[in-house]
């Protein structure tokens, strides 16, 4: 029982990675609103779907229109569910903005939801341009007296939605896979130096666990990938790269397998295993980041990082990595003492 | 190693029955409807079968060396 410790950490920390990460809910926001166009001067209507809102039972429901510093509040508001609002806008028929069409972000605020936003939700087409006669007309407010949501919560992000769970069952698969093939690396050095076996099979095994674990971050990837861009695989640079990077690696196994003697074998399977492992750094690393990308945490694109990775996901994220870590470090030992039993049992047969 | 084939029968049985959901039955929203949240029951589903699979070709490889130690 003594040696099983650090496995009954890495169970538990997952299992709270699951449960936390699944039973948390998420912010209220803001999913779509229609129409999302209108006419200067013309009083706006919209339908403002929410979601995890509670818009009937809410008392001080307010609206705004925003641009910058410029707020115009709703002068109706008709709740009719506690997903769906219809607000009504009083626009002035000159914008405070020198092009014919400008876009607003909506701002809603209650005392139970806190405050959400919308960037980017309304079109509104000017036909007189007159920005600084829409400058005196158009109030001006900072709206630094929104509720605030209390409470442990994830955020709500458009087109994810509860799909921002999966940052903790996706990319922590990734995080432990770089963790374990950089183990099998050093392992790998240390058999180049000091020639002994078992640093060879400690390397193999834990190559082996950190592919499944790649292969599994891809087809986790594809799947989220499917419900939020809308297809399997993109040819996005990320995603290219993973696919070469997972060539590089199963080329180490066909490597292996076609060697008979085992130091010739060992020797050379920990090299290309030093150079597949340097190959990763550009490929997911540097190159990714030098283009536009898809994918969250590259080029153009910081995803998961400042407002969207909060510290209530944190809380779950690095006990996922360290789980899953621990987990995949777990399946390696026992692939690894299994090679060692075999070695021992057929030298002595 | 019959279980271990049945395992990867169920893995791509799932997959097809996810895109099925998806693409052709009467409610095509299913993975779509409250926030999406049946994608993460299949990114844990997938990677709970993937290490399921993983470990019986680890016991494979533990039969065949049974197998080598009785001969």
């Amino acid at each position: 029982m003594k040696e099983n410790w650090w496995k009954i950490i890495g169970i538990v920390l997952m299992l709270f990675a699951l449960i936390f990460g699944i039973l948390t809910p998420l912010k209220p926001g803001l999913p779509s609103v229609f129409p999302f166009n209108g006419k200067a001067g013309n009083p706006l209507t919209v339908d403002i779907q929410g979601y995890n809102t509670h818009f009937d039972e809410a008392k001080e429901q307010r609206v705004w229109l925003k641009l910058g510093d410029y707020t115009l509040g709703s002068s109706k508001l008709e709740a009719t569910s506690s997903n769906l609002l219809r607000a009504t806008f009083l626009t002035p028929a000159m914008l405070p903005s020198k092009d014919s069409v400008v876009v607003f972000s909506l701002v809603t605020d209650n005392e139970i939801d806190g405050a959400s936003v919308m960037p980017s939700a309304i079109f509104v087409k000017q036909s007189v341009i007159d920005s600084a006669g829409a400058a005196q007309v158009w109030p001006q407010n900072s709206l630094d007296n929104l509720h605030q949501q209390a409470g442990i919560m994830f955020p709500y992000r458009n087109v994810l939605g509860e799909t921002i769970r999966n940052l903790y069952y996706h990319v922590s698969l990734w995080f432990a896979m770089f963790i374990i093939l950089a183990v099998s690396i050093f392992y790998s050095i240390r058999y180049l130096n000091k020639g002994n076996m078992l640093d060879d099979h400690r390397s193999n095994a834990l190559v082996s666990v950190g592919v499944l674990f790649g292969l599994l971050g891809c087809a986790t990837g594809s799947i989220w990938a499917k419900h939020t861009w809308g297809t399997w695989w993109t040819t996005d640079v990320k995603l290219n790269m993973t696919a070469i990077f997972m060539l590089i690696y199963l080329a180490y196994f066909v490597l292996r397998g076609s060697f008979q003697d085992e130091i010739k074998r060992a020797r050379l399977a920990s090299v290309y295993n030093i150079f597949a492992f340097a190959s990763i750094i550009p490929l997911l690393f540097v190159i990714p980041r030098l283009v536009d990308s898809l994918h969250p945490g590259n080029g153009g694109n910081p995803g998961f990082g400042g407002e969207d990775l909060d510290n209530t996901m944190r809380i779950a994220f690095y006990p996922a990595i360290i789980g899953m870590t621990l987990i995949g470090l777990w399946i390696a030992d026992l692939r690894y003492r299994l090679a060692v039993l075999a070695d021992k049992v057929l030298d002595r047969i | 190693m019959k279980i271990s084939k049945i395992i990867i029968a169920l893995f791509v049985f799932q997959c097809i029955i996810l895109n099925n959901i998806t693409a052709q039955s009467s409610n095509p929203d299913f993975m779509q409807s409250i926030g999406k949240i049946y994608v993460v029951v299949a990114v844990i589903v997938t990677v709970f079968l993937g290490i399921i699979i993983y470990l019986f070709s680890l016991q494979k490889k533990i039969k065949q060396l049974e197998d080598q130690i009785k001969d």
